[in-house]
């Protein structure tokens, strides 16, 4: 079989209650304004008639998702499928994707301008023009995995992590100066990763987190040198915003704090950086060069592992690498060449929805029975789930291109890509290796 | 009649000739080489962190001096791109609003025409969204917080920025501050599109009595310095010479070193 990939997708904001069409994003190609219009009158039927229109699927492979938020907004996904459909499957998958989606912008514009501003919708036209400030997100998550190469959180809604060589001594110098910032909440991002974060960053929702981490990568970017950024937290203070100050120590390595009114940015720049910071230099750049492998040169991976993505099931973390493939060239070219660096970033996310939609539960919060979430209108899981009693533990897939094992633990979910030419009863063996390796060697 | 608190033209600082004070076009000569090859890296800009500094053989002895310099101008003119292009970095290839302040790094060897010393500037562009400065009222006081320069933008395509300019300029100075300012018309390559004529433009600069730069085009290559170096000497020069004035010397500081406020030696 293939794992497809989803085509491109068109975002829609409307005003829940009127229909007025308060943004477009993604695809190159607007829907006509009478499809619009159609696309939020058959939901604004089922209202009446009671039904929470969630989602539907065209004849020719179109998806399409519908989601209201806080009666004010309303956000409908539309994939244009585009490439054949394989067999009993897709939906499910595409599903999950475009929902992480509506919530993910949702969480952003929530970020950018607050609640308040978005529930009261007295004036219509100064909401459009204040959206507009949200653009870049929304961008970055419509782009998905094909923005920055490795990044799953979005995805996962677990954060994307780098396990750095030196941990100890960067967290000591992360809580000194989320400490001298007059904060409790601090964070250092290697790569567009987590490298370390303080207590209370890790306290706070896991989609908290990950919308703050794609939020520093796109200021970071744009190789400023540092930020001050009001946000809001959806979850945490979805009313009232506090400052995002970054930094950037060296290119690829950002600090940032969450604070309160104090201290400037100026004042944190010019006396707080230098001090705390200046020692960990070596520290830095050793975290630095372990680069987008995201494991410390002490793990030692399997030469039959082509990419995998780990995640911490309890701490709603994650770590992923795809890599690099060495190609020899002595040997003729094979029948079945390896996919692409790029190619296997894209497959890690299409294994990851297929498994999370079919056998394993996605990591949400708080936890939901399967009969809640059929209730609730969202559920993503196929029949086997919802009509077996059993949690599968492990699974397997061949493809065209790879072959895909994931495990799931108590404490973990492995995803894991081979190379074809891995005999596939090796597969299980191949992975239950792979964890204890990274978790014994890193205690991840 | 009490004196009112906005600049009136006539309060505004000298403008100083182009070359009176730094080499002009120094990155032309030769001898410039080695300096400017520390802000090159793969003939590209080099990116700074905040940890780095500009570091030089040990046998050359050279300072740098650290200027805040804050870009204000109406939403959509350009300041993001203008920090981008002066640092040398990726211009943005689609416009988005800047949602709180982001600051820029550039540094920028200049070498003084009387003394022939040379000094690095290291100027912090400060760069904030003009929707994020209305909603959140303690972004300008932190943008003008111990600022040195402010660069007033706006946009050759459109006609509002240049008519809004005098307000501005107004809002960006306090009555007796010691701040150095420069207008720069943006998107100046869109001269089919110009909302703005020359003349105006000219008229605007003896009103006001301040340089006016014109910034646009190729996007490509953004590690040409000579697009950029006019506009930097400006500020360099304008910013020397407010730190001579202000540390009361009446010859320009050459050899006392610690005279000029922002000095830091390296």
């Amino acid at each position: 079989m293939m794992l497809q990939q989803a085509g491109s997708v068109q975002l829609l904001c409307l005003t829940a209650n009127s229909g007025v069409p308060l943004f477009t994003r993604g695809a190159s190609k607007q829907l006509p304004f009478s499809v619009i219009g159609s696309l939020n009158g058959v939901h604004m039927f089922g209202a009446g008639q009671g039904v929470v229109l969630a989602g539907c699927e065209t004849d020719r492979g179109g998806r399409m998702v519908w989601r209201v938020f806080q009666d004010s907004v309303m956000l409908i996904a539309v994939s244009s499928g585009g490439q054949a459909q394989q067999e009993g499957g897709g939906a499910g998958e595409e599903d999950l994707h475009l929902r992480r989606l509506l919530e993910n912008v949702w969480n952003c514009m929530v970020l950018v301008l607050g609640q308040d501003e978005l529930a009261s919708l007295r004036n219509v036209e100064r909401l459009k023009r204040d959206l507009r400030s949200c653009y870049r997100l929304i961008d970055q998550l419509l782009e998905g995995g094909q923005g920055q190469e490795g990044i799953m959180g979005d995805l996962t809604h677990c954060a994307d992590c780098l396990l750095p060589p030196n941990a100890t001594l960067l967290q000591e110098g992360l809580d000194g100066f989320t400490q001298a910032a007059d904060s409790e909440f601090g964070c250092l991002m290697v790569h567009g990763r987590i490298a370390t974060a303080t207590e209370k960053w890790w306290r706070l929702a896991p989609q908290e987190v990950v919308l703050l981490s794609v939020l520093a990568r796109s200021l970071s970017l744009s190789g400023s040198a540092s930020c001050d950024t009001p946000v809001f937290l959806p979850q945490g203070s979805p009313t009232v915003a506090h400052r995002l100050l970054r930094f950037q120590l060296l290119p690829g390595a950002d600090v940032c704090v969450l604070c309160g009114p104090s201290p400037t940015l100026h004042r944190s720049e010019s006396e707080l950086v230098g001090c705390f910071w200046s020692p960990l230099l070596e520290a830095l750049r050793g975290s630095l060069a372990v680069g987008e492998r995201c494991l410390p040169g002490s793990v030692t991976l399997r030469p039959d592992v082509l990419a995998l993505l780990l995640i911490n099931r309890e701490s709603r973390r994650s770590v992923s690498c795809v890599k690099a493939i060495i190609t020899n060239p002595n040997h003729p070219p094979s029948d079945h060449p390896l996919p692409s660096k790029a190619r296997c970033w894209e497959l890690l996310r299409l294994f990851y929805t297929f498994t999370t939609t079919r056998y394993f539960p996605l990591e949400e919060s708080p936890a939901l029975t399967p009969g809640e979430k059929a209730q609730r209108g969202d559920s993503l899981r196929e029949d086997f789930a919802l009509g077996f009693s059993h949690q599968p533990l492990q699974c397997y897939l061949v493809t065209e291109e790879c072959k895909c094992f994931g495990l799931q633990t108590a404490q973990h979910q492995l995803y894991l890509l081979t190379p074809l030419s891995v005999p596939t009863f090796a597969l299980r063996s191949v992975a239950t290796q792979t964890l204890s390796t990274i978790t014994l060697a890193t205690g991840f | 009649m009490p004196r009112q608190c906005v600049v009136e033209p006539h309060d505004m600082a000298q403008v100083l000739d182009p070359g009176s004070i730094v080499v002009a076009d120094w990155h032309r000569s030769a001898d410039s080489k080695e300096f400017f090859s520390r802000i090159l890296h793969k003939k590209k800009r080099r990116n700074f962190g905040l940890l780095e500094a500009l570091v030089m053989p040990p046998n050359v002895s050279v300072d740098t001096v650290h200027y805040k310099i804050f870009i204000s101008g109406k939403s959509g003119v350009g300041k993001t791109a203008l920090a981008a292009r002066l640092a040398g970095l990726n211009i943005p290839n689609m416009h988005y609003e800047t949602t709180g302040i982001e600051t820029t790094v550039v540094y920028w060897p200049v070498k003084l025409r009387e003394s022939g010393r040379v000094l690095f500037f290291r100027l912090q562009l400060w760069d904030c969204g003009e929707n994020a400065l209305r909603r959140f009222d303690h972004l300008l006081p932190s943008c003008k917080e111990q600022v040195d320069a402010i660069l007033f933008l706006f946009s050759f395509t459109d006609r509002a920025s240049f008519d809004g300019l005098s307000n501005q300029i107004a809002r960006g100075s306090e009555p007796c501050d010691r701040v150095v300012k420069l207008v720069v018309g943006t998107k100046f390559d869109l001269f089919m599109h110009t909302d703005v004529t020359e003349r105006e433009v000219t008229r605007f600069q003896e009103v006001w009595g301040l340089p006016v730069f014109r910034m646009g085009g190729d996007v490509s290559n953004v590690s040409n310095l000579g697009e950029v170096a006019p506009l930097l000497n400006c500020l360099a020069e304008h910013l020397w010479h407010q730190d001579c004035v202000a540390t009361r010397s009446t010859i320009l500081p050459v050899s006392t070193q610690s005279e000029a406020a922002n000095v830091v030696h390296v």
